[in-house]
């Protein structure tokens, strides 16, 4: 019998870290640890060995890693210091996105077309590189307008900083996406945990060298997908806030989702809500934000509203609230003020930890209140679904009203309608009815929803966006963030754009030793514009966006 | 992140697939470069500036205002729908207290259409502000509104619908009108005799620049705002005072725009005109904006952008300070219409109307009952190469009922002596609004 290819998925969250292994026939072990919040490599390390014996070590073919490491240094801020040498030429003030110790905006200038109004400042800059040089500051980053339609100025900042950096980050290189404030932030958190990152990275390797693990190894992103874990050393940022969509994505993996749908993930202090259409997880439109910075990062468009388990009722004369804050834990578990778990306890729906003494907490809030303990239970618990309902509802408004740019989007924009809901997490199951009640649709709960992390993890596929912008007036091309750049025949159209956007795609992933087919990579925008001087053509912009979306390597429904 | 002083709506339309005809100005690509800065400048990204969908403007919001011949349909495509329902979305933010501020950043324009409508003017069909601001009236009980066109053009659309409107005091700041298109708005055209005042006109000189329409907007425009105590504010946000402006010849800059916007400060900016597409539109817009929202906009300037080549004959100066007494006396002291007829008799006014996007010819007959008690029934007969004799009848907002009754009798009559091709009534007391 041929030995089965074993598939190794690592979530380490913030609290707990969690492993799945799955083979041919579905899960073959799972594990849960506490996470050590000081040493994630080893929390790694001993989900990797209990997880797996030595013989089934030889045949991990596929090791998925998602880690709060560089979330957390960012959140904590455990960063190390960073060079950002800026050039925004006219607009806003520079100084509006003055980030970190280090910051030097210099002259230079790129307009909307690419086209270089005035040069860089090199000798300034080879002063400013200096200058770090003298206070040990060994990691920068280079951020200018519109690098991504002309990256020369950006390169000039990288050839002044070589021999005397450790590491640069090119904001061009981050992504396609216009938005300069947001590649001046993720291009200082790339450069900011860049060397916690890649020590970690380091210790990983030797770790799986010495396991015997000689599997693909991919690291998750918060974007559902994953990259290989080699590429993500220059891009620790990419690997922040992957933890929520590990778990969508084993949602995806759990149940055959073909429709649009929502899925809710209830935990003790939150539930978090994405949405699927057409039974592919939705994209968050710019990049996702960390501590009130937006950033470049891709990401699954989520939402959190606290509401969980663990959330904290009152009674107030506008009647019966819950959350959005949590009191310690529920009294069932030994806290001092009733929650959301409480009131599902009293009314007998779930039997968890002390029922006793949610009883008597619910209760002696209801006498308060001049309420039967069954009536403040309930209305506890209607009320936290209505507040579940109406953020899901927002978010689907906010989802379909979104702005469009074309008429035909504007008369012909499809709306999203989910037709599930999918929920998970610890209360899921007391509230199944409750929302199958108030959404009017089919709740299901996936089997095995406590690993559907792991399982995302396990099997999210690579992911990755790219963005051509070709002018043929100028007879250039550009794919920023995977470094194309060649030049155009006054005669290249949309077509070849289009054709082109997904040849260079594939040789890049080949580059990297992924294999995708042709029909993984779509082309998610595609548009043509006749540039006109005066009455004159002046060439075409052609801009296309092609990515291979996020999904799931097999299901195991 | 940037925080905005004001809380900000923008209604951001470009209408990538619509073209007067592909080499036309009003094409494809207008915003497209406007976009580009906007979101790499991270606009978007601006605590307090939330971007909206437009709204679509129905048949109704259009006949609220306009008389379309021989139709709604007829006369106007889905993006000019879209567009006057970005100015409408506009006003319902501001309106419903979502926002202080709110820019229709829409296409196509709207300025140059007037109340009869047979087809494009001016690369306009149908009037957004008007419409929005019909809409405004209808639905939140405003009275008084005071509409600003900064745009290089003369109005002549705004102008026209309200010409005997007093509650809505319409200004005008463009290049001299025997320079430029459409040849009107000179300081002597001051409203209808129910309105006289309430219409005014500033031309300025070819090649004024910041300093000159600057001092026009702190001298002039602002004093008469405060006296007028306007419950609302719309801004009438063309871009086409440019430097760069392809087909005008002012030396407008986006510093200048930016610093108009903080002056005036409009509740709501609906764009008009503007051709600059790549030299202009990306750096006003985004003065504009930040301008609206309360951020600062001291670093914006257009990469080419040179002080001294725009600097302003002093001739210039001279002649508009000089125009300053002449505006604020047609304000403060416009002329009294001699020769009118009494009241309960009919004022009649003949217009030609040239189309000249569409090459069409309007010949209009114009009456307005002359009322003691309400700005008096109005109606329009119309014909033109396209349409036959049609007759539109408006009984105006605040109609009183001897100008309502006279209104249902002017039907009649009309629709008993079958001449018209199309009959269209604005009945703004009933709140109806029909084709006949």
């Amino acid at each position: 019998m041929a030995k089965s290819d074993l598939f190794l998925g690592l979530d380490v969250g913030g609290t707990h870290t969690d492993a799945v292994l799955i083979g041919d026939k579905g899960i073959v072990a799972h594990y849960k640890a506490v996470t050590d919040h000081d040493n994630l490599f080893l929390s790694v390390r001993t989900a990797i060995e209990k997880i797996s014996g030595e013989a089934e070590r030889k045949n991990i073919k596929r090791l998925n890693l998602s880690t709060t490491l560089s979330t957390n240094a960012i959140v904590e801020n455990k960063l190390e210091d960073v060079c950002v040498i800026i050039s925004s030429g006219p607009g806003i003030d520079p100084e509006q996105f003055r980030i970190g110790r280090y910051f030097y905006p210099v002259s230079g200038s790129i307009d909307h077309r690419g086209k270089a109004v005035s040069g860089i400042d090199a000798a300034s800059v080879a002063r400013i590189v200096g200058e770090a040089a003298s206070k040990k500051v060994r990691t920068f980053a280079a951020v200018t307008k519109f690098s991504t339609r002309n990256p020369d100025q950006e390169n000039v900042i990288a050839a002044e900083a070589k021999g005397k950096s450790d590491f640069i980050t090119l904001g061009h290189k981050l992504s396609g996406q216009l938005g300069f404030p947001r590649r001046v932030v993720t291009a200082y958190f790339n450069s900011a945990v860049w060397r916690i990152y890649n020590g970690f990275a380091d210790a990983i390797d030797a770790c799986l060298t010495e396991l015997g693990i000689l599997a693909e190894v991919n690291v998750l992103k918060a974007d559902g997908g994953t990259m290989p874990f080699s590429l993500s050393r220059g891009v620790p940022v990419e690997t922040i806030l992957s933890g929520p969509a590990a778990s969508v994505m084993g949602i995806a993996a759990l149940c055959d989702i073909t429709q649009d749908c929502v899925v809710l993930d209830i935990g003790g202090t939150t539930t978090d809500i994405a949405v699927f259409a057409g039974g592919v997880p939705l994209i968050e439109k710019d990049g996702i934000s960390l501590q009130n910075y937006p950033t470049l990062v891709r990401a699954l468009r989520t939402r959190s509203i606290g509401v969980g388990g663990d959330s904290v009722i009152r009674a107030t004369a506008k009647g019966v609230t819950v959350g959005p804050d949590r009191k310690g834990p529920a009294m069932a578990a030994g806290g001092k003020e009733p929650a959301l778990v409480d009131a599902m306890n009293a009314r007998g729906i779930i039997s968890y930890m002390d029922v006793k003494k949610s009883r008597d907490g619910i209760a002696a809030l209801a006498k308060k209140k001049n309420m039967t303990p069954q009536k403040l239970a309930d209305a506890a618990i209607d009320s936290a679904v209505a507040a579940i309902r109406a953020d899901v509802n927002a978010m689907l408004e906010d989802i379909n009203n979104r702005p469009v740019y074309t008429i035909h989007e504007m008369l012909e924009g499809a709306q999203l309608a989910p037709k599930k809901l999918y929920v998970m997490g610890g209360p899921a199951e007391a509230f199944r009815e409750k929302l199958a009640g108030a959404f009017g649709l089919p709740v299901v709960l996936p089997k095995n929803f406590e690993v559907a992390n792991a399982i995302g993890a396990a099997l999210a596929r690579t992911t990755i966006d790219i963005e051509l912008f070709a002018d043929t007036g100028r007879g250039e091309l550009l794919i920023p963030n995977i470094d194309v750049r060649q030049k155009v025949a006054s005669g290249y159209t949309l077509k070849d754009a289009e054709r082109d956007v997904r040849i260079h795609l594939a040789n890049h992933l080949k580059g990297l030793g992924l294999t995708v087919s042709e029909a993984d990579t779509e082309i998610i925008e595609s548009s043509s514009f006749n540039m006109i001087d005066g009455y004159y053509s002046a060439g075409k912009d052609i801009r296309v966006k092609c990515q291979i979306k996020p999904g799931v390597l097999k299901r195991l429904s | 992140m940037i925080q905005a002083k004001n809380r900000m709506g923008l209604i951001f339309f470009p209408a990538y697939d619509w073209a007067i005809s592909p080499t036309h100005p009003e094409r494809e690509e207008r915003l497209l470069y406007t976009q580009d800065q906007l979101r790499e400048e991270g606009i978007f990204d601006i605590d307090g500036l939330v971007e909206y969908k437009p709204d679509i403007a129905t048949e109704e919001d259009v006949m609220r205002l306009h008389f379309c011949f021989p139709d709604v349909e007829t006369v106007t495509t889905e993006s000019h729908m879209i567009s006057a329902g970005g100015a409408i979305k506009a006003a319902r933010i501001v309106m419903e207290g979502q926002v202080d501020k709110a820019f229709a950043l829409v296409r196509p324009p709207g300025h140059h259409a007037m109340k009869s409508v047979h087809g494009n003017r001016g690369f306009c069909n149908i009037n957004n502000e008007a419409i929005m601001i019909e809409y405004i009236r209808d639905n939140y009980g405003v009275k008084k509104v005071a509409v600003v066109d900064t745009d290089c053009h003369h109005g002549d659309g705004s102008q026209d619908i309200y010409w005997n409107d007093p509650d809505v005091l319409y200004i005008s700041i463009h290049q001299d009108g025997r320079t430029l298109y459409p040849g009107s708005g000179h300081v002597d055209e001051l409203g209808g005799p129910n309105a006289a005042g309430k219409t005014i006109n500033i031309p300025l000189p070819p090649e004024t620049s910041d300093e000159g329409i600057l001092y026009a907007i702190d001298e002039m425009v602002l004093p008469i705002l405060k006296d007028f105590k306007p419950e609302l504010i719309v801004n009438s946000a063309g871009q086409d005072n440019h430097y760069t402006d392809p087909i005008t010849n002012m030396n407008f800059s986006a510093q200048g725009y930016a610093m108009l916007n903080e002056k005036l400060n409009p509740d709501i900016a609906v764009l008009e005109g503007g051709y600059s597409i790549q030299g202009a539109l990306p750096y006003v817009n985004l003065g504009i904006i930040l301008a609206m929202s309360g951020v600062d906009y001291s670093h914006v300037r257009e990469p080419d952008y040179s002080a001294a080549a725009l600097r302003q004959d002093p001739r210039i100066m001279d002649y508009i300070k000089k125009l300053k007494n002449t505006v604020l006396d047609a304000y403060r002291k416009p002329p009294r219409y001699e020769g009118l007829p009494p009241y309960g008799e009919f004022m009649k006014r003949k217009k030609n109307i040239f189309y000249d996007t569409d090459g069409i010819r309007e010949t209009q007959m114009e009456s307005i009952l002359r009322c003691k008690e309400c700005s008096g029934l109005f109606s329009l007969e119309t014909y033109s190469t396209v349409c036959e004799l049609s007759l539109g009848i408006e009984i105006p907002l605040g109609a009183c009922p001897a100008c309502q009754k006279e209104g249902v009798k002017q039907l009649n009559a009309a629709k008993k002596s079958g001449k018209y091709g199309t009959i269209q009534v604005i009945d703004r007391v009933k709140k109806e609004y029909y084709r006949v």
